[in-house]
């Protein structure tokens, strides 16, 4: 029966290319039936071990703008023969490039570069809001909060960033990111000098009354100060203390507010500089990484007002986005699907997300479906959309039929395109669907119709090869791509 | 001693007090409703003089599922009970009087209880097998009640049955879907949402189905009886599950390749819990399609089949 062959293991890579450091990790995710044999099979991710931990680099810069790409790829190259593993055996994965690294020139390229070098089916992520998310679920705080039934919030503090992410018995309820951390300011350890100041921290200084310039001497109580007000400005995103008029200039996407759903009862802080926060002594040489990381962190470590809130440890620390980039980004979808295995897989498909007054009922259906790729055309050409819905709950039969229909008719310009249908529904109802579009779709056209996965407009969706016996697709959404 | 008239005298005394006071509190209780004159005169030394009628009715206990019905007075973390009550229809968190449950959990479990034994001793109803065209016929059990004291009657088909399937079914078909009430007749309001979605996903391997045969009090045997009757390549059986406090609506679809009574009950698959709640019945549809087909590839079924 199908609980003896529904079991599958994916090898994962998870490459970080962060503010200070470059990492890669591989992790086993084990994906199993955990139906009872005697009903519809129900695949889920089971197990996730990291089965490699590779070293903690520097991020190679050619200049303070541009990465070194070809000395990123060394680094990844080398982890994966230490690693001993051939790029052809990678299941799944994701290259994260994250805090400030994302923003330099040839971000972009790198990222992309590295995810084609990796494997095949190892996605490019990027965004402050999906490496807070990865970052907290990489930390655990996800698990934590779901199995002791609470509020988590993880603050992954590294180089660059602070990435909040807050979860609510294991639900994600808020993100967001500072320009706060370890590195924006940079310390000459030969001269004892300050040797780099990042801009909005220039700001934070003026707004604060530090005297502080690049060139001027490393003086240990004035950055303990610029430490203290960066603290500060965390202590404000918790919601602890009221918002200074500075505090919107701090984020990383200034337009985005935040806004938690209630003071978090447990907090947990991974990231580069979170060592210095659950270390028992303080580190004697404060400027051993050449910058102020550990100052931030024992500042962060001091705050009466964080420590209102009862702090647990992380599972990682500096390593919790690269771990999370690893085994957290992949999601796997339901188990009864239809597709055509020639069109797998898919990369970077923009998703067309219709929303409960346009799936009420299939006229409305399918308008919007035809209203809604016109947004896709870009120069007049359309391009590959995935149609997304949530889907009623077990729908009868008659309702699938019209749910096809008005499926096929909305996405006629699509078809007419040449391309092929990709169907996305929350809820079960994929293999009875995909059948109806098969049934009804001219000549031997292919499709894909997965169900179990949950995306939003303005996502983009990857679908891997098939798995477990061709029970599954491996799937990844994509909050952010690049701007 | 007490001489028998002292208790009876006790006995009336006692009796007189109580309904003396139950008088004054329906007098001095505003929703009862005006109480009926009773015609009849004092019968057996006393009556009540009034007798209070209510119209009111209790709410319905089924109106709440279990997954969202909380009792506890004060308890230390409600949205994370009720979060944990989502992942079950168990009885969870239901309180309790001392150590027995309370009036609303007992009314509750007796009208799942209920819903289990309507599941089973309701007939199909007649109207509902001509709707769906089906070829009617009966096991061995001829009423409900032998049917469920002889499962090996409900096993078999009938002699007049099996001329009449013979009469009416193709003889060598790929595939012949049956339906059977088996222990739930509720569970037949799956069937206009899973015979299509099957033959829609057949019909997509080009395997055309024939007429459905309906048994009434039949068991899961009775596919046995039918395939070796018709020579079937492979029978789906449709059969209403015995039903649970959770639902009496489950069904289970029973697959065989060339099924016939010398098969041992191994050979049978099954596709479980099909019902709104469960597996949705039109997406269960198609997943039993794609198993078909793949027992008439393989030419196995059961234990033996790797799906």
């Amino acid at each position: 029966m199908s609980h003896n062959s529904g079991r599958d293991v994916l090898l994962s890579v998870g490459i970080d290319i962060g503010t200070s450091t470059t990492q890669v990790i591989f992790s086993h995710i084990t994906i199993q039936d955990m139906s009872s044999g005697f009903s519809v099979p129900r695949f889920e991710i089971i197990d996730k071990q990291i089965v490699y931990l590779g070293g903690i680099h520097t991020t190679p810069l050619l200049s303070p703008s541009r990465i070194d790409m070809a000395a990123v790829r060394d680094i990844v190259a080398g982890e994966y023969d230490l690693a001993g593993v051939d790029r052809t055996t990678i299941g799944t994965g994701a290259v994260v490039i994250t805090g400030e690294t994302a923003r330099k020139e040839n971000a972009n390229d790198v990222v992309h570069h590295l995810s084609d070098f990796a494997g095949d089916f190892v996605v490019a992520a990027a965004g402050p809001e999906l490496e807070s998310v990865i970052a907290g679920r990489g930390a655990g705080a996800d698990v934590f909060s779901k199995d002791h039934s609470t509020t988590v919030v993880n603050y992954d503090v590294g180089g660059g960033t602070s990435n909040l992410a807050m979860f609510d018995r294991g639900r994600l309820v808020a993100v967001t990111c500072l320009d706060i951390g370890g590195r924006l300011i940079r310390v000459d350890r030969d001269r004892e000098t300050v040797s780099y100041i990042a801009p909005k921290i220039k700001e934070l200084c003026l707004a604060e009354g530090i005297r502080l310039r690049e060139g001027d001497r490393a003086d240990v109580p004035t950055l303990r100060r610029v430490c203290t007000a960066m603290t500060r400005l965390l202590e404000m995103s918790l919601g602890l203390t009221p918002k200074s008029p500075f505090f919107p200039r701090i984020r990383t996407e200034e337009d985005k507010d935040i806004v938690l759903p209630g003071i978090p009862s447990h907090i947990c802080v991974s990231g580069g500089v979170a060592d210095q926060i659950y270390r028992d002594q303080p580190e004697p040489d404060v400027f051993r990484y050449g910058d102020i990381g550990i100052l931030l962190g024992q500042s962060i470590r001091e705050s009466q007002a964080i420590a209102r809130i009862a702090r647990i440890v992380p599972n990682q620390t500096i390593r919790a986005t690269v771990v999370g980039a690893g085994t957290h980004i992949a999601e796997i979808s339901g188990s009864t699907i239809e597709y055509d295995e020639s069109l797998l897989p898919v990369k970077n498909v923009p998703i067309l997300k219709l929303n409960p007054a346009e799936e009420a009922s299939p006229t409305a259906m399918c308008a919007a479906i035809g209203e809604k790729l016109e947004w896709f055309r870009l120069d007049g050409e359309l391009q590959l959309v995935a149609i997304a819905f949530t889907g009623p709950r077990s729908p009868s039969f008659k309702q699938v039929g019209q749910l096809a229909q008005a499926i096929m008719e909305g996405a006629a310009p699509l078809l007419a395109a040449g391309f092929p249908l990709i169907i996305i529904s929350e809820n079960d109802l994929a293999k009875v669907l995909g059948q109806a579009v098969r049934a009804a779709l001219p000549g031997q056209r292919g499709f894909i119709c997965i169900d179990a996965v949950s995306v939003a407009s303005g996502d983009y969706v990857d679908i891997g090869t098939p798995t477990a016996k061709g029970r599954v697709l491996p799937v990844v959404v994509k909050t952010l791509l690049f701007r | 001693m007490y001489q028998e008239n002292d208790v009876r005298q006790m006995v009336r005394q006692a009796l007189g007090e109580l309904l003396a006071a139950q008088a004054t509190a329906s007098d001095a209780e505003p929703v009862l409703a005006p109480a009926a004159e009773t015609a009849a005169g004092p019968a057996g030394g006393w009556t009540p003089e009034r007798t209070a009628v209510e119209e009111g009715f209790a709410p319905d206990v089924t109106a709440i599922s279990t997954k969202d019905e909380f009792h506890v007075p004060k308890p230390e973390n409600r949205e994370g009970y009720l979060a944990m009550k989502q992942s079950t229809v168990g009885r969870l968190g239901v309180w309790r009087a001392g150590p027995r449950y309370n009036t609303w959990s007992m009314l509750h479990f007796r009208a799942d209880h209920a819903t289990a034994q309507d599941a089973v001793f309701t007939d199909v109803p007649e109207e509902f097998v001509q709707q769906q065209g089906f070829v009617a016929g009966q096991s061995l059990a001829t009423s409900k009640d032998e049917f469920l004291t002889r499962p090996d009657l409900g096993r078999k088909l009938n002699d007049e049955t099996k001329a009449l399937f013979a009469r009416e079914l193709p003889k060598n078909a790929k595939v012949t879907i049956m339906v059977a009430d088996g222990l739930s007749s509720a569970a037949m309001v799956n069937i206009p949402d899973i015979v299509p979605a099957i033959k829609q996903g057949l019909k997509s391997y080009n395997i055309e189905v024939g007429p459905i045969p309906f048994v009434k009090y039949g068991r899961v045997g009775t596919m046995d009886d039918l395939g070796e009757l018709i020579s079937s390549e492979v029978v789906c059986l449709l059969i209403g599950e015995r039903p649970g406090l959770a639902t009496g609506e489950s069904m289970s679809a029973y697959m065989a390749y060339q099924p016939s009574p010398e098969r041992p009950e191994s050979w049978r698959t099954v596709v479980s819990n099909i019902y709104s709640g469960g597996t949705p019945p039109a997406e269960a549809g198609a997943h039993v399609a794609t198993i078909i087909k793949k027992i008439l590839d393989s030419k196995v079924s059961g234990v033996e089949l790797s799906l």
